[in-house]
C-alpha cells in the first residue's frame, strides 16, 4: 500500500504539470454539468408554440399531476442527469491513457520494475491515481447539478423527481464501480498501442451502455428505480472484478516487458 | 568472492532462444564488460541478472541472492542503468529521484540526504528543481545514472552508459565508473565502445546467444592475436622481413605501414635480439612498441568467426 501511494503521488504530481490534459479532463464534466442546468432553466421560458404535450405519464408515473413545465424539466433533467454517468467513463480514461502509455513511450517502466516494488502495487497505484480523481469530480459536478437543479427547477418536486433514489443509488454505489472498469478497461488497451488518443478513441466504445440507458430512459422503456440501480450495481461489479483480473494478468512484469516496448 | 554467478542460464521467448547456456562468474569489485552485436541477447540477460524477467532454464546469484528465489533481495541489491534514461521528464530532477528512493524504502531523511549526495557528485545539484525535459542528454544520462546508485547497490548495471554523450560528458562517466569501482562496487557493463571496455574493464565476455569468449581484455588479445612487436623503420620495410624470419624463436612477421610487425612468444626476452639483428644488418629503427591489437580486432574476429 506505502508503494502504491508513492506511486499515486507521482502520478499526481505529474498530472499537474499537464496543463492540456487538465483542460481535456476539465472540459467534458464541466459540459455534461452545467449543460443541463441552462437547459432545465431554458425549458420554462419557451415559447408557446413548442410546448406539445408529452405522454409523460405513461412513460413514468413521476409526472402525474405535474404541470406542463414541470414535466419538460423532469424529463429533460432525469435524461441529463443518465449522462452524468459519461464523467466516470471519460476521467479515468484520459487519466489512465496517459499514465500507461506515458510511461510505455519514456520508457520509465523498466526502471520502475527493478526497484522492489511488486507490479500489484503498480497497478493499483495507477489505478488509483486515475479513479481517485475521477470519482471526486463526477460527486462535485454531481454536486453542483443538484444545487444547479434547485435554483432553476419551477418546483420542489421537480427537483426529487430529478434527483431520484435510483439516480443517487447510481452515483454513489455505481460510479466507483464504473471508474475501477474504465480504468481496468484502460490497462487492457494500453498494453496494446503506443498513443494515448488511440486508446481513448478504442475506450469511446464503453459509452454505448450509457447512451442505451439514455435512450431507453427517452423512449420510456426504463425507468431509473432504486432497485433497477442496484441490479445495475450487481452487474457492474461483476463486470468490475472480471475487467480487474484481466488488468493483473496483463500488467506482468514480464509482459510489460517483453511486449509492451 | 563473486558477485554474479550463473550456470547453464538460458532464456527462450517461445521458439527462439534469447540467451543459451551462459556460464559466467563476475569477481566482486570488478567491472565486467559484456559486449556483443545488436540483438545478441545482452539487454535480456541484464533482464534475467536483474530479476525483471524469469530464467527458462538455469541459475544465478546476484550479490549472494538466488534469482527466482530471492527476486526481492535481488532488486535492492543491485542498480540499473538501462537503454534509454527512462526519466519522468514533467518532474524536476530532484522530483524523479526522490520517487525511486522511495521505491527502494528509503526513508525521507535518507532519501533526502542521498538524493543530494549523487546530485552533487553528478554536478546536478543547481539544476536540481528544473524539469528533466529540460536538461541536455548527457544531464539526464546521468541523474539516470544517480537513480541507480540511491540506494547503494552492490552490483550495478549499465547499459551504454556513455551511448550518444559528447567527448566531454562521456569522459566525465568514465571516470566516475572508476570511481564507483574504486568504492568496491561491482559494474556490469553493457557497450559497444570498444575502447570503452579497454579501458574500464577488468573482464570482458564476447556474447552472442551465448558466451563466446570471457577474459581479460589483454589475455583475449594475446590468445588470439599471439604476442609481439611493431618495429618502424625508414624505408621499405619489405627487404627486412627475410632477415627477421631467419631467427628460430620469431613465429610471423610481416610488412604493414613502414614497420615490421613481429609475432614472438615472449617480446621482453626476445625483442633485444631482434632489434640486434635489424641493426647489424643496417636497418635503421626508428621506433619500438608492443604489438596491440585493438579489442575490436579480437571482437570481430570473434563474432566473425562465430557467424562462419
Amino acid at each position: 500500500m506505502k508503494k502504491s501511494l508513492v506511486i499515486l503521488r507521482r502520478e499526481w504530481l505529474e498530472l499537474r504539470r499537464q496543463r492540456g490534459l487538465l483542460l481535456g479532463i476539465a472540459l467534458m464534466p464541466a459540459l455534461l454539468t452545467f449543460i443541463p442546468i441552462i437547459v432545465t432553466y431554458m425549458v420554462q421560458h419557451l415559447p408557446e408554440s413548442f410546448e406539445r404535450p408529452l405522454p409523460f405519464e405513461k412513460i413514468n408515473p413521476v409526472f402525474l399531476g405535474m404541470t406542463q413545465v414541470e414535466r419538460q424539466q423532469t424529463f429533460i433533467g432525469q435524461t441529463f442527469a443518465v449522462m452524468m454517468l459519461l464523467i466516470p467513463l471519460i476521467v479515468p480514461s484520459i487519466i489512465a491513457s496517459y499514465s500507461i502509455i506515458g510511461e510505455k513511450v519514456a520508457r520509465t517502466l523498466e526502471p520502475v520494475l527493478a526497484t522492489p516494488v511488486t507490479t500489484g502495487a503498480l497497478l493499483f497505484g495507477k489505478c488509483l491515481a486515475a479513479g481517485i480523481p475521477a470519482v471526486i469530480i463526477t460527486w462535485i459536478c454531481a454536486a453542483i447539478f443538484v444545487i444547479g437543479l434547485s435554483l432553476v427547477t419551477v418546483s420542489r418536486r421537480v427537483l426529487i423527481a430529478i434527483v431520484s433514489p435510483g439516480w443517487l443509488v447510481v452515483l454513489i454505489l455505481c460510479v466507483p464501480l464504473i471508474v475501477m472498469i474504465a480504468v481496468t478497461a484502460m490497462v487492457a488497451i494500453s498494453s496494446r498501442v503506443n498513443d494515448p488518443r488511440t486508446a481513448q478513441q478504442i475506450s469511446a466504445v464503453a459509452v454505448v451502455p450509457v447512451l442505451m440507458i439514455f435512450l431507453g430512459q427517452l423512449a420510456g422503456l426504463l425507468i431509473l428505480s432504486p432497485l433497477l440501480a442496484l441490479g445495475a450495481a450487481v452487474i457492474l461489479a461483476v463486470l468490475a472484478l472480471a475487467s480487474i483480473s484481466l488488468a493483473i494478468r496483463i500488467f506482468q512484469r514480464e509482459v510489460i516487458l517483453t511486449r509492451w516496448t | 568472492m563473486n558477485a554474479i554467478e550463473t550456470v547453464g542460464l538460458t532464456r527462450a521467448f517461445g521458439e527462439r532462444i534469447a540467451v543459451e547456456d551462459l556460464t559466467l562468474q563476475v569477481p566482486a569489485g570488478s567491472v565486467f564488460g559484456f559486449i556483443g552485436p545488436n540483438g545478441a541477447g545482452k539487454t535480456t540477460t541484464v533482464r534475467l541478472l536483474t530479476a525483471l524477467i524469469a530464467t527458462t532454464r538455469g541459475s544465478a546469484t546476484v550479490a549472494g541472492h538466488r534469482l527466482g528465489a530471492e527476486n526481492d533481495a535481488v532488486h535492492r541489491s543491485t542498480g540499473i542503468l538501462t537503454e534509454t534514461p527512462g526519466l519522468y521528464e514533467k518532474l524536476s530532477a530532484w522530483q524523479n529521484l526522490i520517487f525511486f528512493a522511495q521505491l527502494y524504502d528509503l526513508d525521507a531523511t535518507r532519501a533526502a540526504q542521498q538524493v543530494e549526495r549523487y546530485l552533487r557528485m553528478l554536478g546536478l545539484w543547481e539544476r536540481r528543481h528544473e524539469d528533466v525535459g529540460s536538461l541536455s542528454k548527457g544531464m539526464r544520462q546521468k541523474l539516470a545514472i544517480a537513480r541507480a546508485l540511491l540506494h547503494e547497490p552492490a552490483v550495478l548495471f549499465l547499459d551504454e552508459p556513455t551511448a550518444n554523450l559528447d567527448p566531454e560528458t562521456a569522459r566525465m562517466v568514465r571516470d566516475f565508473i572508476k570511481e564507483l569501482r574504486q568504492g568496491g562496487r561491482t559494474i556490469f557493463l553493457t557497450t559497444h565502445n570498444l575502447p570503452e571496455v579497454d579501458e574500464l574493464c577488468d573482464l570482458v565476455c564476447i556474447f552472442k546467444q551465448r558466451l563466446l569468449r570471457l577474459d581479460s581484455p589483454v589475455n583475449l588479445r594475446h590468445d588470439l592475436f599471439g604476442r609481439g612487436t611493431r618495429v618502424r623503420l625508414s624505408g621499405d620495410p619489405e627487404r627486412w622481413i627475410q632477415i627477421v624470419r631467419e631467427l628460430p624463436f620469431v613465429n610471423s612477421v610481416e610488412a604493414q605501414d613502414h614497420a615490421l610487425l613481429i609475432r614472438l612468444d615472449d617480446p621482453d626476452e626476445q625483442n633485444p635480439f631482434v632489434l640486434e639483428r635489424l641493426v647489424s644488418s643496417g636497418a635503421r629503427v626508428q621506433y619500438v612498441e608492443q604489438l596491440k591489437p585493438s579489442l575490436e580486432e579480437v571482437y570481430l574476429k570473434l563474432v566473425g568467426s562465430d557467424r562462419n
